[in-house]
């Protein structure tokens, strides 16, 4: 049974003058345990998607169901004890504190007045210590970094205990140690059993984290698949338009095309390729028997019988000619 | 560890819950105290345990007049403080308070109909004592709720609460202005009397009206209790709301009967007390630095009765004859009192971010 389908499913705009559709005759499945990535340049509908999907949207045609159950007939409670969100926008008010806010996702349980049982309480402390913010527990969330508050909102999000989690670009604003932490919080999340939807334009989210990829593209039905297939059969790089700057998927770096002087670099991988980089940077071309040859040894780099200590004299000198 | 956390908060919580209690009592007794003739405390606490005073006049003037006064001055100030938190959370807006959906325009509305037209069909200023009071209390009421009717159903109908702010302003506006115009072709005598009841009184209720007027508050405090978990939900803004279960509509609904109720209670008996109810959410959060529903509607309710008695004490002008209008006192000693607040703690914005 899967947790979360959609059937021949429209999303977009209405407006005076008719519908503007983003997405058309979307058929997506969810399975449990999986880690979906959703991709998609600017403006393809990715926030739309999410939103419609959970329901905050009125979708244009076709059907969502959540465990073979349309979403139409699910009321907000019922539907919030399915699926959690962890939407890009920040809460309204920032006076509350990190404990009261990750209590928030207690809400579809908790009683008419609100108050909080040991049942309550032990999901919040798991959900608190799973997302490792137990230092953050009383601070109030105008005390909070962008990256912590990210983490007490998957905390919230995970005290719902709903079996499929959406978030909308997760990893947006954080810096690289902190969407790591992201990343490998999600990862420990869905081997719990949990489903998660990340709508994403992260690389390594998509490629690393995730074990099917929904890409989505303007005036052309979406494509699913693994991450791999669809790299290899050149998707990926259509969907995000990186064709025209030679995108090095295998890096995840961009290669700009140079004209400069042909390079060879000898030396161990790290070093020749850190080296390469900085050459490509500075308009040379890396090819197999260039003309000009570089060597490194011992952290040392050798040009021209000339010894240099490094990267930065390497290039002065290589430029001065 | 959390276990602990939520018990230091509760703890704390119920300290300064305690003492918000104690002063509200304490100034119970200073007010109904004070006025202009003094009647001692051990007098008081006397009457209140039903043993009998010696003064006859002392027993009439505690049971007939301050007695009322301070029982309405303690439900005003928590109707009208713990409505404004209900609007400034439901529209995220710091300038919200009871009165921004027209209620008490509406009020203004059937009051200003009421004096001016009743003046041509009998004459307003013939009735006199019970008579003249209901009259207006079921004018203004009636102004409340029409006024809530048509918003109620503008949010049956709309999707954003935003809208539904404006609506409530431009409604404000229109009754002020058929206000104007029948003050514009009325005479000296009602204009008086209308400008009379804008100011605000709590003195004027006597026990036949506190029969209505108290049961319908303590339904309206009970209710905005009960709506303080979703009021929290909010919080986190609309989307979220919606994706932890809240049924938006409904919820924006409630609220709006609920502030209804208790706005339009306190404007039909009392007047359109203007500034308290924008003031006091500010004064609450800023104090215990919390945005938290659960514990802030208690404690602005107990703050607001405090805080009421206060101003009432003050504008009874303690050895004098003279009563200064409560509209007036609340506004002249309030607005200090916040800025002072706020430049204080500087911490107003933390709870309006977006």
């Amino acid at each position: 049974m899967s947790l979360f389908q959609t059937k021949n499913l429209s999303i977009g705009y209405r407006d005076k003058t008719g519908n503007k559709v983003l997405q058309k005759e979307l058929n997506l499945t969810i399975q449990a345990g999986d880690i979906v990535s959703l991709m998609g340049q600017n403006g393809v509908g990715k926030t739309t998607f999410i939103k419609t999907i959970s329901g905050l949207l009125e979708p244009l045609g076709g059907d969502i169901f959540y465990s073979n159950k349309p979403l139409s007939q699910l009321t907000p409670q019922s539907l919030s004890k399915q699926l959690s969100l962890v939407l890009t926008e920040k809460p309204f008010s920032f006076n509350i504190s990190v404990l009261e806010l990750v209590a928030l996702g207690r809400h579809p349980y908790s009683n008419w007045i609100g108050l909080l049982t040991a049942k309550d309480k032990e999901v919040i402390e798991w959900a608190i210590t799973e997302t490792n913010t137990n230092y953050l527990a009383e601070k109030k969330l105008y005390q909070l970094s962008d990256g912590q508050l990210q983490k007490v909102m998957i905390a919230r999000a995970l005290a719902q205990e709903t079996d499929l989690i959406f978030l909308d670009e997760p990893a947006a604003h954080l810096d690289l140690h902190n969407k790591i932490e992201v990343m490998m919080l999600l990862r420990k999340i869905a081997k719990q059993g949990k489903s998660i939807l990340i709508s994403t334009h992260d690389m390594q989210i998509s490629t690393q984290l995730s074990d099917t990829l929904w890409l989505f593209n303007f005036n052309e039905s979406a494509k699913i698949g693994t991450p791999e297939d669809l790299i290899l059969d050149g998707s990926l790089e259509q969907t995000l338009y990186l064709k025209d700057y030679g995108y090095d998927m295998i890096h995840g770096v961009v290669n700009i095309k140079q004209k400069g002087k042909e390079v060879t670099v000898i030396g161990p991988e790290k070093e020749k390729f850190w080296t390469e980089q900085a050459l490509k940077r500075n308009g040379f071309q890396i090819v197999d028997n260039g003309e000009l040859k570089i060597e490194i040894k011992n952290g040392h780099w050798f040009f021209e019988s000339q010894e240099f200590n490094s990267i930065a004299k390497l290039l002065a000198n290589l430029l001065d000619k | 560890m959390i276990q602990q956390q939520f018990d230091s908060s509760k703890k704390r919580w119920r300290t300064i819950l305690g003492i918000a209690i104690a002063l509200t009592l304490f100034t119970f007794l200073v007010n109904v105290s004070l006025g202009s003739i003094h009647i001692p405390m051990m007098t008081i606490a006397k009457h209140f345990l039903g043993l009998s005073i010696d003064n006859e006049s002392w027993s009439l003037i505690l049971s007939n007049f301050r007695l009322p006064k301070a029982i309405t001055a303690i439900l005003v100030g928590s109707a009208l403080g713990i409505s404004g938190l209900q609007m400034q959370t439901l529209f995220r807006n710091a300038l919200a308070g009871p009165y921004i959906l027209g209620i008490s325009s509406g009020a203004g509305l059937g009051v200003a109909l009421a004096i001016f037209l009743g003046f041509y069909v009998g004459g307003f200023l013939e009735l006199s004592g019970i008579g003249r009071s209901w009259l207006l209390v079921s004018a203004a009421g009636a102004g409340s709720f029409l006024i809530l009717i048509v918003i109620s159903l503008a949010a049956i109908r709309l999707k954003d609460s935003v809208t539904l702010l404006i609506i409530g302003l431009m409604f404000g506006a229109a009754s002020g202005a058929i206000v104007s115009i029948l003050q514009f072709f009325s005479q000296a005598e009602n204009i008086k009397a209308y400008v009379i009841w804008s100011f605000g009184s709590l003195g004027s209720l006597s026990w036949n009206e506190l029969s209505v007027f108290i049961p319908m508050i303590l339904v309206g405090l009970a209710g905005s209790l009960l709506l303080s978990k979703h009021l929290n939900a909010l919080l986190l803004g609309e989307n979220y709301a919606s994706s932890i279960g809240l049924n938006l509509k409904r919820t924006r609904i409630l609220i709006i009967l609920n502030t209804s109720i208790l706005a339009g209670t306190v404007t039909a008996f009392c007047g359109p007390i203007a500034f308290f109810g924008v003031a006091l959410p500010h004064i609450a959060r800023m104090l215990f630095n919390t945005s938290n529903h659960l514990l802030l509607s208690p404690l602005v309710i107990f703050m607001g009765a405090f805080l009421m008695l206060v101003f009432d004490t003050i504008a009874q002008l303690p050895g004098l004859d003279a009563t200064l209008p409560i509209n007036a006192v609340t506004a002249l000693f309030g607005a200090p009192f916040v800025i002072f607040i706020l430049l204080k703690k500087k911490n107003l914005n933390y709870s309006y971010q977006s």
